[in-house]
């Protein structure tokens, strides 16, 4: 290799010499590369062009996190058996401006009875030793293979882009306690919500603003039409953590929950077709603390207005709704994700 | 020393969420608005603290300082000086949203009807800003100006604390130049403020390196079982600097690199390096282990400087292939100054984990490279099996990089390839930089909002500095004393003077090659 570069899907290699490959192309190249990985990063998808789509985010999130990447494209109802392997490098320039830092990508594409073969292939191709995140595009299969969940440290997903949550966090549920060791279930649609999370919490930090966390008595949001089980997480995670129990779900979009002194909570959510969740407001006792995406900004504002006057207006950042972002804010978490299954348990009926 | 997930404050809404607590509102004092730190270090960490969105709500900051200017022109110096120096491209939208809390009051340090208007000003912003009466007064001004500024604080009424709020002071280093103005300095603090609110600066221990050194030891359990006596060998601290005073001479005449370097940073190193485990993650409980290495360290009868200790002075020579000129030719520096800018020495810890363990520093300007680093040196295997003595093989090594590169890696031995058995050493290498491609922040963002925070972990404590002080005295006294101790010369662009290189080699030992 003479000069760094991320190829489209990679040189396409025979299964069973992958490894040769790789250290070929390792010692085809200049001695300023750098082969680094913390983690062994697995990408499945079923989708049509998810090789193609799914490299081009690989090649983005390696610039922040370097790892062995397995993408894998299958096509389980395909009637040819066939299996095909590519191998790649995404190399970026350090931090320290004078090397390549390179991250290796495998790449397979599964059809037929072949798509069974998954655990086989990712087991082979991990890099020993670091921990294994598979990050499992649409929907799971029933059953879920429990050969693979045992190998799985993080298990990465979108909820947003399931149609039965119920049925699908069940799956999830089950191969989580089936496993061996901690599964940690890492949700994407749960990350659209951190910078948000963020902002509403910096509200409360003081002791006296704390006070008025139970006066809260009423909740507006605002969802972009695709993504009202991202408001549904967010209204979860304020029931969860603030103690209020689901009263009824009076229409799709209005909720009412009760708080442990038995105060009654409206929490109401209105479409707007702008990111996922554009606005919060929480009232408090004549307080609104309000947090909006700005347009045309990746910004929120985040002010404060008590009796109609403006007490605090304040710029934070907001994350970017695209799977590169969503990926990125994941993998620079550790620990498990408690506050984000009890969010999940706190309105589990209405997602 | 706060962890992410921890939940402080007691906020439910705070749980799980991977950032750090965000501090109550406050206002930032700066006096020495005008000057060099604001401009290059102070404003670029507060602006790159608010990009990423963990500033405070209504924070506000008040620049201090002689020059007569108006908000909106010191607004203007200021983001020159971020667009400069910031680390993240500053952004207009939200420049303008910070600079909108940003204001300027011109006094003279000693004027103490500026104290006054100054009070008056707090009160008014406090009032419109909501940031509760909590105060931040940063002195980014010369030690000389700090009994000054902190008396008329004092007779202003600012240090005190306003009803539930915090008022608080950081202060920039050199804190004294000897034990005994340390002492007098830090008197003069806690006339003003109490220790607890008292934040002594030192950007080393901001550092992402330098934090990592505690988790390095504490949170792997392989180190720890080998981090004394019985395996480790010797422990060596550099931190070399291709530069030389350039601008700074008038200050480094008075100082020389024993106090402007050895004193604090690297005897700051030295504590995180060599401290006993902390009972727990708490400012005090860090700072009690750290301060009781500094009173382990064996003091230097002058018999013992002229053993222990080698100074030095860079004459003419060349750094990356350009000529440069000596100290002694720097403007602003005397034909027959004595100011060392390189010093070695050879420390002992007299505690049961180090005995008989030396510890080798130096420091020096005009050095073919730059960098700072620990390398904690082990035994050699024993001598039986392949390490048979007439093969002598190299040691274990362990480096701690702390700038540039962070990074850590360890030395061992591994057979080469080939029939014949060949042993060569090998290294494995970690790089911050390769590994994570997100930079750290600037040592001054982390300070900064620890101070506000009230955690004090990262910061100096009065008894470690003035601990830190009586050691330097000694030697400092036995160089005065013995007016033929000698100042050694090294050319620019060396690794120093052969007596540096004596101070191990006499023991069969060697500097580490950076």
């Amino acid at each position: 290799m003479t000069a760094p570069q991320t190829f489209a899907t990679g040189l396409p290699v025979e299964i069973g010499k992958i490894e040769r490959e790789l250290k070929k192309l390792w010692e085809q190249g200049d001695e300023v590369m750098t082969r680094a990985s913390l983690i062994n990063l697995a990408v499945y998808s079923e989708a049509p062009d998810a090789l193609a789509a799914n490299t081009q985010i690989v090649a983005e999130v390696t610039k922040d996190h370097a790892c062995r990447a397995i993408v894998m494209a299958a096509a389980p109802s395909a009637t040819e058996d066939r299996v095909d392997a590519w191998i790649a490098a995404h190399c970026h320039i350090s931090r320290a401006g004078s090397k390549q830092v390179c991250s290796e990508q495998i790449s397979f594409a599964l059809s037929g009875s072949l798509a069974n073969l998954l655990p086989n292939i990712v087991f082979s191709h991990l890099d020993s030793d670091l921990p294994f995140y598979l990050w499992w595009q649409g929907e799971f299969h029933d059953p879920m293979d429990p050969q693979l969940w045992s190998w799985v440290d993080r298990l990465i997903y979108d909820s947003q882009q399931w149609r039965d949550f119920d049925a699908q966090m069940r799956l999830v549920e089950t191969a989580q306690c089936d496993a061996t060791h901690r599964v940690v279930l890492c949700d994407l649609n749960w990350n659209r919500l951190v910078h948000l999370r963020l902002a509403l919490a910096q509200f409360f930090d003081s002791r006296n603003a704390q006070e008025q966390l139970a006066s809260i008595g009423r909740v507006e949001i605002d969802f972009a039409p695709a993504f009202r089980s991202t408001a549904l997480l967010l209204v979860g995670w304020l029931a969860a953590q603030l103690g209020w129990t689901l009263v009824e779900a009076a229409d799709e979009n209005t909720i009412g929950f009760c708080d442990c002194a038995g105060e009654a909570i409206r929490v109401s959510l209105t479409e707007a077709n702008r990111e996922p969740v554009s606005r919060c407001r929480l009232f408090a006792d004549g307080t609104e603390f309000r947090v909006a995406d700005l347009p045309e900004a990746d910004l929120l504002e985040v002010t404060v207005h008590t009796d109609g006057q403006a007490r605090m207006h304040q710029l934070m950042p907001a994350g970017r709704n695209d799977p590169v972002a969503l990926l990125n804010e994941e993998l620079m978490r550790g620990g498990p994700h408690r506050v984000y299954l009890r969010a999940v348990q706190a309105v589990r009926e209405l997602l | 020393m706060l962890r992410d997930n921890d939940q402080p404050n007691g906020n439910p809404l705070r749980e799980g969420i991977v950032t750090r607590t965000v501090p109550d509102p406050c206002t930032v004092v700066i006096f020495g608005a005008t000057g060099d730190l604001t401009h290059r270090k102070l404003i670029p960490a507060l602006y790159n603290i608010a990009a990423d969105g963990e500033l405070p709500p209504d924070l506000t900051v008040v620049g201090l300082a002689r020059r007569p200017k108006s908000d909106d022109e010191f607004r203007q110096d200021l983001v020159e000086a971020a667009k400069k120096h910031s680390r993240q491209t500053v952004r207009d939208d939200v420049w303008s949203n910070f600079a909108g809390a940003v204001f300027y009051h011109q006094s003279e340090f000693d004027n103490a009807e500026g104290y006054k208007s100054l009070g008056k000003r707090l009160e008014k912003i406090e009032q419109e800003r909501a940031t509760g009466g909590n105060r931040l007064f940063y002195l980014a001004v010369a030690p000389d100006q700090f009994q000054t500024i902190l008396q008329n604080l004092t007779a202003a009424g600012l240090n005190k604390p306003r009803e539930d709020g915090w008022s608080r002071v950081i202060v920039e280093k050199p804190f004294g130049t000897d034990l005994a103005s340390a002492q007098k300095l830090n008197a003069i603090v806690r006339e003003a403020f109490p220790e607890e609110h008292t934040y002594r600066i030192d950007h080393f221990l901001g550092k992402e390196t330098a934090q990592n050194i505690m988790v390095l030891r504490f949170a792997n359990a392989i180190f720890e079982p080998l981090w004394d006596s019985r395996y480790i060998d010797h422990v060596q601290i550099t931190a070399a600097e291709t530069l030389g005073v350039e601008g700074r001479a008038g200050f480094y005449e008075k100082a020389g690199a024993l106090r402007d370097m050895v004193q604090n940073h690297l005897l700051q190193l030295l504590c995180l390096v060599s401290m006993e485990p902390p009972t727990d993650l708490r400012a005090d409980s860090i700072r009690d282990e750290k301060v009781k290495i500094v009173r382990s360290l064996r003091r230097f009868s002058a018999e013992a400087v002229a053993e222990n200790v080698v100074r030095a002075q860079y004459t003419a020579g060349a750094i990356s292939g350009k000529k440069v000129g000596g100290y002694r030719e720097a403007e602003n520096v005397a034909a027959n100054s004595k100011t060392e800018t390189f010093v070695a020495l050879r420390l002992q810890i007299d505690n049961w984990r180090w005995a008989d363990v030396p510890i080798y520093m130096r420091v020096g300007k005009r050095l073919p490279k730059s960098g700072t680093e620990i390398s904690v040196h082990f035994k050699k295997a024993p001598s039986v099996l392949f390490n048979k003595e007439s093969e002598a093989m190299a040691q274990n090594v362990l480096v701690i990089r702390i700038q540039p590169d962070e990074g850590i890696s360890l030395r061992m031995q591994a057979k080469m390839p080939g029939t014949s058995l060949r042993i060569e050493p090998v290294k494995m290498d970690f790089h911050y930089g390769t590994s994570f491609g997100k930079a750290s922040p600037e040592a001054y963002e982390r300070l900064l909002l620890d101070s506000m925070a009230g955690d004090a972990t990262l910061f100096a404590r009065a008894d470690e500095v003035e601990q830190a002080w009586e050691f330097i005295d000694r030697i400092q006294a036995a160089w005065r004393e013995a007016e033929a101790a000698p100042v050694h010369e090294y050319p620019a662009g060396s690794w120093g003077p052969e007596a540096a290189d004596e101070l191990l080699a006499r023991e069969g030992r060697a500097w580490r090659r950076l």
